[in-house]
């Protein structure tokens, strides 16, 4: 048997053989796809068409309102309507209705399962990952193919591994563990490429901070990022992981294309400086620069995770400039209403807003205006990401977010924690 | 399909993410308008200045970050015949051979200056500088992205696979 790394399994299992190899072209069977507001009805309908308007299997298509909802103006309006509209005719029975975002909504739901192949029409999908899912971004247009065929053409990656060594220290969350490797080794490394995560740091994890690693695969450039299920995540997944065999690790001798090693006591909170997720500094070297506004959210940054984190740092302190929460789902805000994280917030001055993207998508609910300076825990920092291109987006962790809005200034969380 | 593409080249930098091709205050927009904003979050006068034919040239990681497709549709409309690049973010890379749109990888571009000749010879593997005379080997546009592309896009690809099935 030829020994292969998890994604290599997962993708041997979807093509229907024994074995496959990096470079590989093979046809696989797609268990999941999914699309949203944007990427879906209003980009897909036409084409659908075109195959007879037949879906493959609807058990197994996601569709979720989350960019344009809610609506900013007239145009988003008709976007949100259009897509219910879709959705309500072909009683699509997986369609979430402004509830949330669809790649958190795939965790939350249980929709992706371990040793799968997931297929999303957003760049993000990667973030389910996560559940050990192989789970790959295309555009609107292939993912119309894959509701017609229930089949994607894939290349097969070859994979490097980030094992990162002990404990995570309580200063850090997952966002500076995927900063560091995006400071370490840029955000090309690995085009065409998949990440696997793995080590002590990562076994202990829960599922929202694993959904951080591998939603930013995409930064850095891979097909895929992957986190095998293990401890209290693979409880949690159980029932779907033991179904049918399916793979949950890669085999012991598998070959990997690179390996690094971070040892976590080395790391130390950090920024990614705009124009680029690469361009990441501790968050000493910037300590000090004044801020007009913190923003915590996207699919990335606006799990209940988050909150929480950001709420151990916001307990009976002021926010001194707006702080601005948009939840990644409604079930977000349950748990932080549940746990006493949403009145830990509140009580700090933050506004929470409409679960969703947010202003990631650069849509509404909180755009940036010229030359505004801005901290975020939000997916990308990109020109014109989330509003003007001159506005100044740095991305940190939920710990460095809020310390920050306390102060005003770019702040390191240890001084609060 | 020729595969031949002879145009004035446009030169940009690393890391071009679809963000600054076609700026996200745009993605509400039909996709038959969206060629209007091209390049619009980079350079504000790219949209008036490009003509028919034209070739983006561009080093690493070309269009990376987001998945939207009216990136690669946007450089269409606007006349774009192909993109040259070092390497492309993948999604950028797959929905360009989707819409028919050639994205071709070669070594390196440093040398190649805005308004430079360049011809794109698919079928030859081949990208002809053709200021210095120089030619390089094309580094991807095989397997399974190349029948994408030569079938002229995805929908046409699948439409063919699914008759042949039948």
């Amino acid at each position: 048997m030829t020994a292969m790394t998890l994604t290599e399994k997962i993708i041997a299992r979807a093509a229907g053989r024994d074995a496959v190899r990096p470079g590989d072209e093979v046809w696989a069977a797609v268990d999941l796809a999914a699309m949203h507001d944007s990427s879906g009805p209003r980009r897909i309908a036409g084409i659908l068409e075109q195959f007879g308007g037949r879906l493959w299997d609807p058990q197994k298509i996601v569709l979720a309102i989350d960019h344009f909802a809610p609506a900013a103006n007239q145009r988003h309006a008709e976007i949100v309507k259009l897509t219910r509209d879709w959705a309500r005719a072909r009683a699509l029975p997986q369609f979430f209705d402004s509830v949330g975002v669809m790649h958190n909504l795939l965790l939350e739901e249980g929709l992706a399962h371990p040793g799968t192949l997931v297929v999303g029409a957003d760049s993000h999908t990667v973030t389910a990952g996560a559940a050990g899912a192989l789970a790959v971004g295309v555009g609107a247009t292939e993912l119309a193919t894959v509701l017609v065929t229930g089949q994607i053409w894939l290349r097969v990656p070859p994979t490097v591994r980030i094992h990162f060594e002990g404990p995570l220290p309580d200063y850090l969350t997952a966002r500076d563990m995927a900063m560091e490797v995006l400071r370490r080794l840029r955000a090309d490394f690995a085009i065409y490429k998949a990440v696997e995560f793995t080590g002590p740091a990562v076994e202990g994890l829960e599922l929202d901070e694993r959904a951080v690693l591998a939603n930013q695969a995409i930064e850095m450039g891979a097909k895929n990022g992957i986190v095998p299920p293990s401890g209290a995540v693979l409880e949690r997944l159980g029932p779907a992981a033991r179904a049918q065999g399916r793979p949950l690790a890669g085999d012991e001798s598998a070959a990997y294309d690179d390996e690094h090693r971070i040892a976590m006591a080395s790391v130390v909170p950090l920024v990614a400086v705009p124009p680029n997720v690469d361009n990441v500094v501790p968050v000493t070297a910037l300590a000090g620069l004044e801020l007009d506004r913190v923003y915590i959210g996207s699919c990335v940054g606006g799990k209940a995770a988050d909150l929480r984190a950001a709420a151990r740092v916001l307990r009976g302190r002021q926010a001194r400039v707006p702080l601005q929460i948009t939840p990644a789902t409604r079930r977000v805000v349950e748990e932080a209403l549940r746990d006493g994280t949403l009145e830990t917030l509140l009580a700090s001055g933050a506004i929470v807003q409409a679960p969703g993207c947010g202003a990631c998508a650069g849509l509404h609910s909180g755009l940036l205006g010229p030359r505004e300076r801005c901290l975020g825990t939000v997916t990308r920092n990109f020109p014109g990401r989330m509003g003007d291109p001159s506005a100044e987006l740095y991305l940190a962790s939920p710990l460095t977010a809020a310390a920050s809005a306390v102060t005003g200034r770019i702040t390191d969380p240890r001084e609060f924690l | 399909m020729s595969g031949v593409y002879e145009g004035r080249a446009w030169v940009f930098g690393d890391h071009v993410s679809t963000d600054q091709i076609l700026p996200g205050a745009y993605l509400d927009r039909p996709m038959e308008e969206v060629g209007t904003y091209a390049m619009a979050g980079l350079d504000p006068t790219f949209r008036s200045r490009v003509q028919p034919g034209d070739i983006v040239v561009a080093g690493v990681n070309f269009g990376c970050g987001s998945s939207r497709e009216a990136a690669v549709m946007a450089l269409k409309q606007a006349g774009v015949a192909a993109v040259v690049a070092r390497s492309f973010g993948r999604i950028f890379f797959r929905n360009a051979i989707n819409n028919g749109f050639p994205a071709a990888i070669v070594a390196d571009t440093r040398a190649i200056r805005a308004g430079d000749r360049l011809r794109l010879d698919i079928p030859s593997r081949a990208l002809v500088h053709l200021r210095t005379g120089e030619t390089t080997p094309l580094l991807n546009l095989t397997g399974t992205s190349l029948e994408i592309l030569e079938a002229g896009g995805i929908v046409p690809f699948t439409l063919r696979r699914l008759g042949a099935a039948r």
